[in-house]
């Protein structure tokens, strides 16, 4: 698998929070030769199944993006939007969209000109509601072809940086769903005999609304969320970020599983997998805290891949780091649930 | 190869200021059979194109190469780099945004997280000398490997028809005014026209007044961009210009006040012909007319621009049609100047 390209082609196709159909699309057809089962839930979440021995572990990746919403028409060929998931308001001025409407339409959202700049907001990004739209269209023809609730995506230019790091929009976390495609072929290439559930979950970036849901009909024993997480870039408390390209995040939070923590660090160590730990005090913000109460309760991982600039068109990763985590998953599930599965520790 | 075709390939072209090489390249590469041309010391290009009969003003066409980017000053311990901007640049417009490097490398410049700043930083528009490139470098000697200092970088967009007739891309100004001047010099023209296309307009249109002073205009018309702000919730003069109805013929701008009568004849015949036209209804913004009008023993100016939203960002986005009617009066006007 040329993991690489796979991660473009993820990227390249716009899946924010609620339209994720064509990533769905996308996703589903790079899984499809890995598993014995796949289909789609009814929110439109993804799920392939290897089916082995054993109730299944639970790898979760979310398909949804980041994006914007169109909340009214703004006169003159513009149009007034929210946000849809937590985009980055320092980005907006000058930002190139595309927008999901009858078709899919190119805008730019304004700047403003220096003549118009006010001294009081010199140095502050303005509201996503004071910006606007251009869209260059009439207002008729605009009406016709955008409704109000119209999604719209943040164009990227996705590019290659050194030492193997690639930057656009969508890595959080299409860098997740291709390393559970990148888990399966490895775990297919293994002959795995244990059951495992890959499901790629919508509209996360919305507040996490999908995950338990997508995995209610899965036999599960466990689960590991896979997400991006902070890496470390200027002005960070080095306490918040892993480093970039020096492998995978080993999650730990008072609401994770401590033997599973406890079993990918050993897995890690003794696979030579290269890893890091994020000691997190609190929920994590991430898939894992829902999977948590999946029916009666269900021990939880989490594997976050490092991440600089998240929720901006310059999101980077390593694809070293994707790698390697596909291969402490791949890993995790060949080992098995350990003996008296319960994971309390 | 049409108008639009060469600003396409023009923008897509790296030269801040001072490094207009490859553009200045580019139009030489484009220019017609018949024509002579020569570059001086700063970098400036002349071309000489001969008319169907002789002027009896000496009329000069302006169009700046050069294009607004950043300069890498400083290379920090973990290998990102720091830089200065070359002409006026929002650092608003920066963050989140690709940019190619000199070295040909891909950089992006972005922020620390927002899920990790607390209360105004999630709101702050860092300055400028905050910023950084990113290029993946693993430390500074990683970077050093690749990155000069004092080398340039330049927006990464594309060029897109979006809208009505709207297109976005970067450094439309002016490399916008160079393709109109392309375009006139494969017509067969009236009269005699000498061509330049300046250097260093965005750091104090330094370019155009060694120009002015070796070409000796009795009429310098320079082709541009200005600024429209002609956006949502904005209204009545504070727009400046407004997209779509025409070029731009200024009276006054922050930098130059240009010859009365000269702009009095550019609205007159455009009205006469019935081409759309406009005027700024702000004082503001400046180009290369500063420098022309006032190099050597100093010459009539009158500069005509297509409104441009977002200038100086990845984004300028301007009219096709306020391009057409530029050219249409481009047409009629010409003439006239040089008989006048």
């Amino acid at each position: 698998m040329d993991l690489a390209a796979l991660l473009q082609e993820l990227v390249s196709v716009p899946g924010v929070s609620g339209l994720e159909d064509k990533v769905a699309r996308v996703a589903m057809d790079a899984l499809r030769p890995y598993v014995d089962e796949l289909y789609k839930t009814p929110m439109g979440a993804v799920v392939g199944t290897i089916k082995g021995h054993g109730p299944a572990l639970v790898l979760d990746a979310h398909l949804d993006q980041i994006g914007l919403v169109i909340t009214a028409y703004g006169g003159n060929g513009f149009l007034r939007f929210d946000k849809c998931g937590g985009v980055d308001p320092r980005t907006l001025s000058g930002m190139e969209v595309i927008i999901h409407g009858e078709e899919d339409l190119f805008g730019v959202v304004s700047s403003i000109p220096p003549h118009l700049a006010k001294k009081e907001d010199a140095g502050k990004a303005k509201d996503f509601r004071e910006l606007a739209i251009d869209t260059g269209l009439s207002d008729e023809e605009l009406k016709r072809k955008v409704k109000l609730g119209d999604r719209v995506s943040l164009k990227a230019y996705p590019a290659q940086l050194l030492n193997g790091l690639v930057s656009g929009a969508a890595m959080d976390d299409r860098a997740g769903i291709a390393a559970l495609i990148r888990t399966a072929e490895l775990l297919r290439d293994a002959e795995c005999d244990r059951t495992v559930s890959f499901q790629f979950t919508v509209r996360e970036e919305v507040g996490g609304r999908a995950a338990a849901a997508t995995a209610y009909n899965i036999n599960a024993h466990a689960a590991i969320a896979v997400d991006v997480s902070f890496a470390r870039t200027p002005g960070i408390d080095h306490r918040d970020a892993a480093l970039i390209d020096k492998g995978p995040m080993i999650g730990y939070s008072p609401i994770l599983d401590k033997g599973l923590f406890d079993r990918m660090k050993q897995i890690a160590e003794e696979k030579g997998i290269p890893y890091q730990l994020e000691i997190m005090h609190r929920g994590t913000g991430t898939h894992a805290d829902e999977l948590t109460n999946l029916k009666a309760g269900l021990p939880v991982g989490l594997v976050s891949i490092p991440l600089r600039y998240m929720h901006t068109t310059v999101e980077t990763v390593s694809l070293e780091d994707i790698e390697n985590t596909a291969r402490l998953l791949a890993e995790t599930v060949l080992a098995g649930p350990p003996e008296g599965e319960g994971g309390v520790a | 190869m049409s108008l639009f075709e060469d600003v396409r390939v023009l923008c897509e072209l790296p030269g801040v200021s001072g490094r207009e090489g490859p553009v200045r390249d580019y139009l030489i590469s484009r220019l017609p059979a018949g024509v002579s041309y020569d570059i001086d010391a700063m970098g400036n290009l002349y071309v000489e194109k001969q008319g169907a009969a002789r002027p009896k003003n000496k009329v000069v066409l302006f169009a700046h190469m050069d294009e607004v980017g950043l300069m890498i000053t400083y290379i920090t311990e973990e290998g990102y780099l720091k830089f200065d901007e070359i002409g006026g640049i929002d650092p608003a417009v920066l963050i989140g945004r690709t940019v190619k490097l000199e070295c040909g490398l891909t950089g992006v410049i972005a922020l620390k997280a927002i899920h990790l700043c607390e209360g105004e930083e999630a709101r702050k528009i860092p300055e400028m000398r905050e910023l950084y490139i990113a290029i993946g470098a693993k430390d500074k000697a990683d970077a050093e490997q690749y990155v000069e200092l004092g080398s340039f970088a330049t927006y990464v967009s594309d060029y897109v028809e979006f809208g009505k007739s709207l297109v976005k891309m970067k450094a439309l100004d002016d490399r916008f005014g160079c393709a109109l001047m392309l375009d006139l010099l494969h017509q067969d023209l009236p009269y005699d026209t000498t061509f330049v296309f300046t250097v260093q307009e965005e750091v104090g249109a330094r370019g155009a007044a060694a120009a002015a002073f070796r070409t000796e205009p009795d009429i310098a018309v320079i082709l541009e961009t200005t600024t429209a702000g002609d956006i949502c919730g904005v209204e009545g003069e504070r727009r400046a210009c407004v997209l779509g109805e025409g070029p731009v013929v200024s009276y006054m701008d922050r930098g130059t006040v240009y010859d009365y009568h000269l702009y009095s004849l550019a609205m007159e015949t455009a009205k006469e012909a019935g081409i759309p036209a406009q005027t700024k209804t702000l004082v503001a913004g400046g180009n290369d007319s500063s420098s022309v009008q006032r190099a050597g023993a100093g010459s009539r100016v009158l500069a005509i621009s297509a409104p441009t939203r977002y200038l100086h960002s990845p984004v300028d986005v301007l009219d096709k049609e306020d391009v057409l009617s530029m050219q249409k009066l481009l047409s009629v006007l010409l003439p006239k100047l040089a008989e006048q």
